[in-house]
């Protein structure tokens, strides 16, 4: 029924001219706290409460007070009791809210047995409220009962899917964890091998450093040589000089892949007109690598050449030869490597 | 409280059935006074029959007298409560005397003189503090066409639903429900005023 329908019902209602299943829901929608309905319901019974005063006044029998006074003694109340407990057959108008809120607690003044009677009569009036109510919401309400308890069932085995994929969550998050951990200590491996290889590298740089501590300042090829000192499992040559030149020192450097040796000199004397110095790599026996120029005023002079076989090479040594250079040293010794 | 109010159905006052409750003898002679009349009435309406009229009240005094303690002042007058009590229990009598299958003991005379509103002249019977009410309920009632009129005593004291009114007057039910909702709402209409002013009990 919509609200226009519950509300046109009203006056009929408090008339008394509502059928059974129609009362029921208004009454049900009076309980849900409609007020509009609540102010016309009070209205239209208090017209419906004062209608027998437009009737013609007949006194009762004379002797009916008597018989009343007499009848409200507590045993003939006890005794009427049983009878009074058969249940209405139905709610009148007004009634309804007596059931809206519990009948007030009775008076202690009362007698005990007067009490006991009362307790009797509202046990069993209330019992014939709740019959007269359940009358109608018994099957309703036993189909909804049985619908709770399935969606019940229902939400419990989700929740109970919900759990299961909880736990799976949970160990999948362990093992990215544990993974997590085992990359964060390799990352710290590497890290240390790092800072190990650059720790390898600092002091190469500063041994570099400290053969050619007192060579001045270096000119272009110093660039170069570098960019060779970083090239992976280069091989570095010390030389130094011989007794022709004792000031003079030289580095060989050595790049495995591309087969190329240079050579840094430095502080070697200046090539006096017509000779070259001749670097030699000396195996079995002495194979030239390249020859260089040092004229009036260098202090260093870099000399790249290829060398086919350097690791079989026992030595390194600088000779100065005639200009061109000889197929084999024929001049004095200035540079020789160390081992 | 005036003399006149004393035995005025209209007029019973919220105190007398505090008393009641805590089983006072005296007040509860004093509401039978102001009200056996009234109910009385209306149960010779409803149940056309003298003896079956005064066992009603019978019954509903005693009722009165176990579960006044479930009257509240805030859900309407006393009078309200009473009359509300007596038609129910009334209706109730009538419907399983009809279950039983007894025929309705029509007292003629008595169907005659209850069926009619009355003519609002005054009854020797009634206080004078009723008489206001009596006259305005009558009144009113006299004024709504015979159909909503009628319609509406099937209802409140013939207790038919309004297809069983329908049934009985051979109409179509669409119009027995407007015909007792416009009588209910000319009712109030009416008798708004006598609340306004605070005339009624």
């Amino acid at each position: 029924m919509t609200h226009e329908e519950l509300e046109e019902a009203v006056p009929l209602y408090a008339a008394g001219a509502l059928e059974r299943t129609e009362r029921q829901a208004l009454e049900a929608h009076l309980l849900s706290g409609c007020v509009s309905c609540h102010t016309a319901l009070k209205e239209f019974q208090s017209v419906a409460a004062i209608l027998p005063f437009g009737l013609s006044s007949t006194p009762p029998p004379r002797t009916l007070k008597a018989k009343i006074m007499a009848a409200r003694t507590p045993a003939a109340i006890a005794e009427d009791a049983p009878e009074k407990t058969e249940p209405k057959p139905s709610l009148e108008p007004g009634e309804w809210m007596n059931h809206l809120f519990p009948p007030e607690s009775a008076s202690s003044s009362w007698s005990f047995g007067w009490v006991l009677g009362f307790a009797a009569v509202a046990v069993v009036t209330v019992g014939a409220y709740l019959a007269w109510t359940s009358y109608t919401q018994n099957v309703t309400g036993s189909a909804a009962v049985q619908q709770l308890q399935a969606a019940s069932e229902d939400q419990t085995k989700k929740v109970a899917a919900l759990q299961q994929q909880l736990e799976e969550r949970d160990r999948t998050i362990a093992q990215i964890k544990e993974e997590l951990q085992q990359r964060t200590a390799d990352s710290t491996e590497l890290k240390d091998q790092l800072i190990q290889r650059d720790a390898e590298l600092e002091d190469l740089k500063f041994q570099f450093a400290s053969r050619g501590g007192t060579a001045p300042a270096p000119r272009g090829p110093e660039d170069e040589l570098a960019a060779l000192l970083r090239v992976p499992n280069a091989k570095a040559v010390s030389l130094n000089g011989s007794d022709m030149a004792r000031q003079a020192s030289g580095m060989l450097v050595y790049d495995a892949r591309t087969k190329k040796a240079w050579l840094y000199a430095m502080n070697l004397p200046e090539c006096p007109y017509g000779t070259t110095y001749q670097l030699w790599a000396i195996n079995d026996k002495p194979v030239s690598v390249g020859t260089f120029h040092m004229d009036s005023g260098d202090t260093a002079h870099l000399l790249v050449g290829r060398v086919a076989e350097f690791s079989k090479a026992k030595k390194f040594a600088v000779s100065l030869e005639p200009s061109g250079g000889r197929p084999t040293p024929t001049g004095p010794i200035y540079l020789v490597s160390q081992s | 409280m005036d003399a006149s109010s004393q035995h005025a159905a209209s007029h019973i006052d919220p105190k007398l059935l505090a008393r009641v409750v805590k089983g006072d003898h005296q007040a509860f002679s004093q509401l039978y006074d102001q009200s056996s009349t009234l109910l009385y009435t209306m149960a010779l309406r409803i149940l056309g029959n003298r003896d079956e009229a005064a066992e009603l009240l019978q019954d509903v005094y005693l009722e009165v007298w176990r579960k006044v303690s479930r009257y509240d002042v805030g859900r309407g007058t006393p009078v309200a409560w009473l009359v509300t009590l007596t038609r129910s229990r009334a209706i109730d009598r009538l419907r399983s005397r009809a279950a039983r299958g007894h025929q309705k003991s029509t007292d003629s005379l008595d169907s005659a003189q209850a069926a009619h509103v009355q003519d609002r002249n005054p009854s020797p019977f009634d206080a004078q503090a009723d008489q206001e009410i009596r006259t305005l309920v009558g009144g009113a009632m006299a004024a709504l066409p015979q159909a909503q009129q009628q319609a509406l005593e099937l209802a409140y004291y013939e207790g038919l639903s309004h297809a069983e009114i329908a049934a009985r007057l051979n109409q179509p039910l669409g119009t027995v429900k407007t015909r007792i909702k416009l009588g209910m709402s000319k009712l109030r209409e009416s008798l708004r005023r006598c609340w306004d002013q605070g005339d009624h009990a």
